[in-house]
């Protein structure tokens, strides 16, 4: 299925799977998949960076495998681990063969050799921790690998993910190099409080998804409320789109939109009064001088 | 299509994008696979795989528009005269062009000379043909030259040296703005701080972060080990060590806000705020003839209200004349005795004292309680001397003057202080391995070219005047 898709089946798909892409997303999805580059996204907080490839996980049957970023993550939590308790374990319950199997050598020397022949089972894949990124080249199936908030990670870890984005493989020196079984699909999220740097950038498709417009952003709440009403939805949206522009601390995004939506779908509303905003201002204004500000706007606006 | 790809990347070069030969493959690539159809797609398309930042998307766009413009498929059914009169349509502009540029630069009409057309050339060599004719009598079978005007007229005289204050420290962004009406930050204006200020954080990151990492360097905390090796059956594969506690730099800054700097301190007011959170901890005051210490304010208003504050005069009289010496003499009474620490100071103004009293001893006090002292002054080394200007006077207490004129500038100039406080708290093997740094750097001419660079400031900055100090 995934070396005939298309463009418009791509957008489709999406659409079945309830997300609602418009031409540059799918287009950045159809590369990524024929391409196998991943994918850079970038944009405000809450516009359906992570939602795209939850949705593309479950459309597509990739499997999803999330690593989450912070400051001060490393190979270890991403990459691969050492089980060491595992391995001192092995080494106590082994000991008595052990024993046996070096009593055979005539002295320290050929034991030591003996041993050291023998050291790739103590590094092997038994006692490897699959961290994120391994697992998902390990999947047999093919899986989608989301680097979410790339950019709270430092820039020593970006570094290391290099190896990984643009190869699909990855260097473990006690074992040598592990090539990804299935290259997974590979998005990356970042919110832009930092700059990527440009090595990162290069090896990716950079899809920048803003504030949808204004029909897409009506079908998107249709799409996840099908009950509300049509004209509530695009009265809600339009409203949504000029609180944006209050240069509020926290604009409203598509998140705060379906948030809405559910709320106004619960309470049953029919019509979006300056009343209604009052009562449910909450759910789209995250600090208390936008609240204000929202609410002065729905009075001005609404009655 | 590679070849269009190609040109298309190198007209996005020339606009500044920055597009690897990899990028261009994949872009190559790309629409290969998905066979576009449609202006759209492709852009779409082109834009995903060769622009990797979210500001270069608008050149990007301005770029493909012109650059495809030109490929645009023409009908050749299609309403032939229409499309030759949009084309002279066009061509008249560039002629109109022409017209104008030949009366720019005050240059006056020459006399007009007669061009036979039917001359030889060999007589053209010899320029025998040539005579003046009246412009109302003429048959049209000769071409017309109009000479060109007394030329030395065109040469303006240079331009006397601008004051500072015509010319306001400004970045790139606000370059419009006038000097009035810049009372606040536009969001692009506290934007590009950012964006100075993030640049420079990268630039100090690494060294920071190895400081950091050695703040670690100190004796085993043997808790913390115990725990990190317990599930290593207690070999200490990993060791924890106690970290040195370390307080961030202390920095006393000192802005002049009086109508000649106002716009340098404003913005370095903003850039130590921006900074404050993450490096620094910083004392800010601001002075005219009265001195007024706002850290409490920059803390707790918006930036914006505070200069607006600021600008009412509400915390110091703004219509004042500025005085150096009575500021110095308030800051000694009220403020010296309660510094802690031996804070870097910082100060910013133009050092005209309007015919006061100096009292440059109170600078030799302060400067005996600062580690390290640092003028800026956004006026030239010639003037330093000249008028009530006491920039050489003060200067000599300082242990650096800086002439900054554009935030790039200043952004620089702190850094340099940072790295400067850093290198003398950092770890002793640190310290060595920094001072090599900077050694090193300073030798790098690169850097003096850098400086300044800023498109605004590039004539006036002088870095002869850093020399000098």
């Amino acid at each position: 299925m995934v070396s005939t898709i298309t463009q418009q089946a791509v957008s489709d798909f999406l659409k079945a799977g309830g997300y609602i892409a418009d031409e540059a997303i799918a287009t950045a999805v159809f590369l990524a998949i024929r391409m196998e580059k991943p994918i850079l996204i970038e944009g405000p907080p809450g516009v359906g960076k992570t939602g795209l490839a939850k949705a593309l996980s479950s459309t597509l049957d990739f499997p999803l495998v999330r690593l989450q970023c912070y400051e001060g993550i490393d190979e270890g939590k991403a990459l691969y681990d050492w089980e060491y308790g595992k391995q001192l374990l092995y080494t106590q319950l082994l000991r008595t063969q052990l024993d046996n199997y070096l009593s055979v050598s005539a002295d320290l020397r050929e034991a030591v050799e003996r041993l050291s022949a023998e050291e790739s089972l103590f590094f092997s894949e038994n006692f490897l921790v699959q961290r994120p990124v391994l697992r998902s080249f390990l999947s047999k199936k093919r899986s989608l690998l989301l680097i979410d908030e790339i950019d709270r990670a430092d820039d020593e870890f970006e570094a290391l993910l290099l190896e990984c984005l643009s190869d699909f493989q990855v260097s473990i020196p006690e074992m040598g190099v592990i090539e990804a079984k299935r290259k997974p699909l590979v998005i990356l999220t970042s919110n832009g409080t930092r700059m990527i740097s440009d090595a990162l950038r290069r090896r990716c498709l950079f899809l920048y998804i803003g504030y949808p417009e204004l029909e897409r952003e009506v079908a998107i709440v249709r799409a996840k409320f099908p009950d509300l009403c049509e004209d509530l939805a695009r009265q809600m949206v339009e409203f949504l789109r000029k609180t944006r522009e209050l240069n509020l601390r926290k604009p409203p995004s598509v998140s705060e939109t379906l948030d809405w939506a559910q709320v106004l779908s619960i309470l049953k509303a029919n019509q979006l009064t300056s009343e209604v905003v009052a009562g449910t201002v909450g759910v789209i204004a995250k600090h208390q001088t936008d609240l204000q500000k929202i609410t002065e706007l729905a009075t001005q606006e609404l009655s | 299509m590679e070849r269009i790809v190609t040109q298309f990347v190198a007209a996005l070069r020339e606009n500044g994008i920055r597009v690897s030969p990899g990028e261009t493959l994949d872009a190559v690539q790309a629409l290969a696979l998905s066979r576009v159809e449609g202006r759209k797609a492709s852009r779409a398309l082109l834009r995903l795989t060769l622009v990797k930042n979210v500001n270069d998307i608008p050149t990007f766009n301005e770029v493909f528009n012109r650059f495809f413009s030109r490929f645009q498929f023409v009908d050749p059914q299609a309403d032939l005269p229409a499309l030759m009169d949009a084309a002279i349509t066009e061509m008249e502009g560039e002629f109109t062009y022409l017209n104008e540029r030949q009366d720019d630069d005050h240059d006056e009409p020459g006399p007009l000379i007669k061009l036979d057309s039917e001359i030889s050339p060999e007589d053209l060599a010899e320029l025998k043909s040539l005579s003046e004719i009246d412009p109302d009598d003429t048959d049209g079978t000769e071409m017309q030259v109009q000479m060109k005007g007394y030329r030395g007229k065109a040469q303006k005289p240079p331009r006397p040296t601008r004051r500072y204050t015509q010319n306001p420290l400004t970045i790139d962004l606000s370059k419009g703005n006038s000097y009035a009406d810049s009372v606040t930050f536009s969001p692009e204006e506290q934007a590009a701080m950012q964006d100075v200020v993030s640049r420079m954080m990268l630039r100090l990151r690494k060294d920071m972060k190895r400081m950091k990492n050695n703040q670690h360097r100190g004796k085993l905390h043997v808790i913390r080990t115990i725990q990190k090796n317990y599930r290593n059956d207690m070999v200490p594969f990993q060791v924890i060590m106690r970290r040195k506690r370390r307080e961030k730099p202390r920095l006393v800054v000192l802005c002049d806000v009086s109508y000649s700097v106002s716009h340098a301190s404003r913005f370095m007011l903003l850039l130590l705020h921006t900074l404050h959170n993450q490096l620094l901890d910083v004392r800010s005051f601001i002075y005219n003839r009265d001195l007024a210490e706002i850290t409490e304010m920059l803390a707790n208003m918006p930036v914006n209200d505070l200069m607006e504050t600021i600008d009412t005069g509400d915390i110091v009289d703004l219509d004042e004349n500025s005085s150096f010496g009575q500021v110095f003499l308030k800051f000694k009474k009220d403020h010296l005795e309660n510094l802690r620490g031996r804070p870097a100071f910082i100060i910013l103004g133009d050092a005209r004292n309007n015919y006061d009293e100096a009292n440059d001893w109170v600078l030799d006090e302060i400067r005996e309680k600062s580690r390290y002292m640092l003028w800026l002054t956004p006026e030239d080394r010639e003037t330093w001397s000249r008028g009530d200007c006491l920039m050489d006077l003060y200067g000599s207490y300082c242990d650096k003057v800086e002439v900054v004129k554009t935030v790039d500038d200043l952004s620089l100039v702190v850094e340099d202080l940072l790295r400067d406080i850093y290198a003398d708290q950092a770890h002793p093997i640190d310290r060595k391995l920094l001072r090599e740094a900077k050694a090193a750097q300073s030798y790098d001419p690169a850097d003096y070219y850098r400086r300044g660079s800023s498109e605004s400031s590039a004539p006036a900055f002088d870095p002869e005047g850093r020399k000098h100090w």
